[in-house]
């Protein structure tokens, strides 16, 4: 069993058997002045605690049918009451869990349906006929006129053929 | 137990008890005290701390093309506020704040102090912020800067359909455009929730308080590629020429669905209209700018001459070698003039003289009942703020010399819509539809005004035959708007521009061209208007008629018109020649108060008959349906059959030569 003494570690705390109370203050006097900085003693800190095995195992519980019944109906009691009181509190908080959750999907909802417009919007801007007029000309594709030969990439890297404006 | 035991532990008892009576009386009278006599008090403020009002966004409403391509729709947006009065510490505030959102640090701090000390609880910081900052900004934690949600309305496509679209200003409410006529159907109302909410302040249940409305969608009948197209050439025309302004209406004549509408100069909707910008280019040529059409408008003198006088396509005119004696005068025609020529010449070669002449014949009476007829001066009905409905002066006020301007399209103003309305009414044989420039509210389709007969079907044909002439003669003046693989009809007209402070004609023109395509069965309607150009180059031929071809062109291979004609390569067109390089504006008519007169294109008088290089059209009347079609395949003629019974009416007359790609329409009677 774990005292103050042996928790900190301070086995000289300990006087010899014998001492008398003035000779014990006296020497812890010097020890303090002899280190400042040493914490002062903790109170109860000489007091050593020895434990002592006794064994019970011989002893037996009479047994008491009564006590037993009153325990169990104690127990089944307290299950019933607890019972009752979860099937009453349940569905109050499973609506209010729901409300939360009711709630988080409302605000997702909200969240999803306008990501969505500004997703149109961008697509709308992606596909305006003056962006694909600037790509167009930026890769300098041009209408073909009626009759015109359109010649192969003259490259041969591909097998489109390409109506490029000239240069 | 010892007795005095028991009784002390008896004792104790009861204070035990009493005690616990005490408590537990204690408890109950706070509970009364809560749950009873202040039940309202603790309620209100338990609301306060766990009620909260949450906006619903109700966006305004999206407007998509006729293919569902979304043109004008809003997105949801962060903008950033702060309470002065909660913060911190303004320095560093403002310092984070700055950085995240690109903000000028000083003036920042200026505003929060200055806000702080006259206690304000309130401070936009930054609104409409993009989503990267409001990630960063959110990212910090910081709970002194908060968020509301606003709307930013976006044109994914920039300028084009710009002036259709219009714009919205910084609280969503049109401007100009569909976006101001609109805006009451456009526009959403925001709903309220309340929501319940935990001490961390997450939601536990939500209850609608007021029912959101969302702005109602809107479906347009303009094609985006179309538009698109027509924007791009009407700039490039202007540009070229040297023009101020322009304008081009693509529409439906069936139905009168407007396919695309451009003007210029154009804008972007998408940048607000800053403070001392000029709105001049916000304006709609189309729609809001009347001007006078010039040759153009003989479609409308020589519909009235077929339909109230005997004059034919082929009826002789007699154009006074270029000069007429009218009120005392002598008007001459430009530099060379014609003798007598075929009705279908006058219109083909664009004779002021024989316009004249024909208008005459016509009367004022009949004239001035069929510019009505027609549209002129009246609205069109089209859903587009400040529309013109152009000038045609009461037949009272008509002046000596009105009858002849009116014959060539001066002393009157019409819109560039008035006029495809009116070209439509030709395309469609004989009826006015009104322009339709939306085609759903909604989801739900848009109702057709019943369009009325103006004219009668033979005569509608008849024209189409004619503005045909203008466009293959070889000396037409429409010769630029030939198409590929698809016939066209149309006319050109080349007007001088009044100038109101000096009282005169000058030297620049309205350059036009009216058309449609394919002849027979004409899917779409095309006019080019064009501004202030100058010079012989600046006339509706070479000018307007390109354009006209360009855009003609497209608008049939986007809507997957059938060719009715081989595809050839067009000859190589140079300058201004023959008709056009001749176009010289006369102005012997010119009366200052009131708007006049109009140049022609002229051609040599040489310039005959067509070209008798295809069939002649054999004689179908009075035959039978079968017997015309018998007679039609042996020939190997085209043929177009309506109604049933004996041939009464057919349209190339019989001994007329078969133009390529032209049908000869026979109308059978009982």
């Amino acid at each position: 069993m774990a005292t103050l003494a042996t928790f900190f570690r301070r086995p000289e705390v300990l006087t010899a058997p014998g001492t008398s109370i003035a000779e014990e203050r006296a020497e812890r006097d010097a020890r303090v002045a002899a280190d400042q900085f040493r914490l002062r003693a903790l109170p109860n800190e000489s007091v050593y605690l020895f434990s002592k095995k006794i064994d019970n195992s011989r002893l037996v519980r009479e047994a008491d049918p009564r006590a037993r019944r009153e325990c169990w109906s104690m127990i089944g009691g307290a299950c019933l009451l607890i019972a009752l009181l979860t099937c009453t509190l349940v569905p109050t908080v499973a609506s209010t869990l729901a409300g939360y959750k009711l709630e988080a999907l409302k605000q997702e909802q909200k969240r999803l349906v306008d990501e969505r417009r500004i997703l149109d919007l961008e697509e709308a801007r992606l596909l305006s006929p003056s962006r694909l007029e600037e790509l167009a000309r930026g890769q300098r594709l041009i209408s073909p006129a009626p009759g015109q030969v359109v010649h192969l990439d003259p490259n041969g890297d591909g097998s489109v053929a390409m109506n490029l404006e000239h240069r | 137990m010892e007795p005095r035991a028991r009784h002390e532990a008896d004792r104790r008892l009861t204070w035990l008890a009493g005690g616990i009576l005490l408590w537990g009386l204690a408890i109950l009278f706070r509970l009364l005290d809560i749950q009873v006599l202040h039940h309202a008090d603790y309620a209100r403020l338990a609301r306060q701390q766990q009620l909260r009002s949450i906006d619903i966004p109700a966006p305004r409403g999206t407007i998509f093309d006729r293919n569902h391509q979304p043109m004008a729709m809003s997105v949801p947006m962060d903008s950033v506020y702060v309470n002065p009065r909660r913060l911190p510490d303004l320095k560093i505030a403002s310092e984070i704040l700055a950085s995240i959102l690109s903000l000028d640090r000083e003036e920042l701090y200026g505003r929060m102090r200055w806000a702080a000390e006259n206690r304000r609880g309130f401070l936009w910081v930054k609104r409409k912020i993009t989503r990267e900052e409001a990630e960063r900004l959110r990212s910090l934690r910081l709970d002194w800067i908060e968020f509301q949600t606003e709307s930013q309305r976006h044109y994914p496509a920039g300028s084009t359909a710009a002036h259709i679209l219009g714009s919205v200003d910084h609280g969503e409410r049109g401007n100009w455009g569909l976006e101001m006529s609109l805006d009451n159907l456009l526009r959403g109302r925001p709903g309220t929730a309340r929501l319940l909410t935990d001490v961390k302040r997450r939601g536990i249940d939500s209850h609608l308080a007021t029912e959101p409305r969302a702005g109602t969608p809107i479906t347009l009948t303009i094609d985006e590629r179309i538009q698109f197209t027509a924007e791009r050439e009407l700039d490039r025309a202007v540009r070229a020429h040297g023009a101020k302004t322009g304008s081009v209406v693509v529409m439906n004549p069936r139905n009168g669905e407007i396919l695309a509408m451009a003007s210029y100069p154009s804008y972007d909707p998408n940048k607000p209209l800053r403070k001392g910008e000029d709105p001049s280019s916000r304006i709609n040529q189309a729609v809001s700018v009347p001007f006078e059409p010039g040759s153009v408008f003989k479609v409308v003198t020589l519909s009235a001459a077929l339909e109230t006088t005997n004059l034919r396509p082929d009826t002789i005119i007699n154009c006074g070698n270029g000069a007429i004696k009218l009120f005392g005068r002598t008007i001459h025609e430009a530099k060379h003039g014609y003798g007598s020529i075929p009705m279908s010449l006058v219109l083909a070669k664009s004779s002021n003289i024989g316009a004249i002449q024909i208008g005459l014949r016509v009367g004022q009476e009949h004239l001035y009942e069929y510019v009505r007829r027609f549209g002129f001066g009246a609205s069109t009905g089209i859903p587009l703020p400040y529309e013109s409905t152009g000038t045609v002066r009461k037949l009272s006020r008509w002046g000596k010399t009105s009858l002849p301007s009116v014959a060539m399209g001066h002393e009157i103003s019409t819109t560039t819509l008035q006029l495809a309305q009116a070209c439509s009414a030709v395309a469609n044989g004989g009826l006015l539809v009104r322009p339709k420039l939306i085609l759903e509210r909604g989801g739900r389709p848009e109702p057709t005004v019943a369009p009325h007969r103006i004219l009668a079907p033979e005569t509608a044909i008849l024209m189409r035959r004619m503005m045909e002439g203008v466009v293959i003669h070889p000396s037409g003046t429409g010769r630029r708007a030939r198409l590929e693989g698809y016939s066209s009809a149309g006319k050109t007209g080349s007007a001088q521009i009044f100038d109101y402070a000096a009282r005169h004609y000058t030297h620049s023109y309205n350059a036009s061209f009216m058309g449609f395509a394919p002849v027979p069965n004409p899917a779409i309607v095309v006019v080019v208007t064009v501004n202030g150009t100058h010079g012989t180059a600046g006339f509706g031929g070479p000018v307007a008629a390109p354009v006209f071809k360009t855009v003609a062109q497209e608008a049939l291979r986007v809507l997957d018109v059938p060719k009715d004609l081989p595809d050839e390569v067009p000859p190589e067109e140079g300058g201004p020649s023959g008709t056009e390089a001749n176009d010289v504006a006369i102005a012997e008519l010119a009366d200052p108060a009131a708007v006049e007169e109009e140049i022609m294109p002229q051609a040599p008088s040489t310039a005959g008959v067509p070209q008798a290089d295809g069939p002649r059209v054999p004689n179908f009347r009075g035959m039978s349906v079968r017997a015309v079609i018998a007679e039609a395949s042996e020939k190997g003629l085209p043929v177009l059959l309506d109604g049933s019974g004996i041939a009464r009416i057919q349209a190339p007359l019989p001994g007329s030569i078969l133009q390529q790609g032209e049908h000869i329409r026979v109308q059978f009677a009982r």
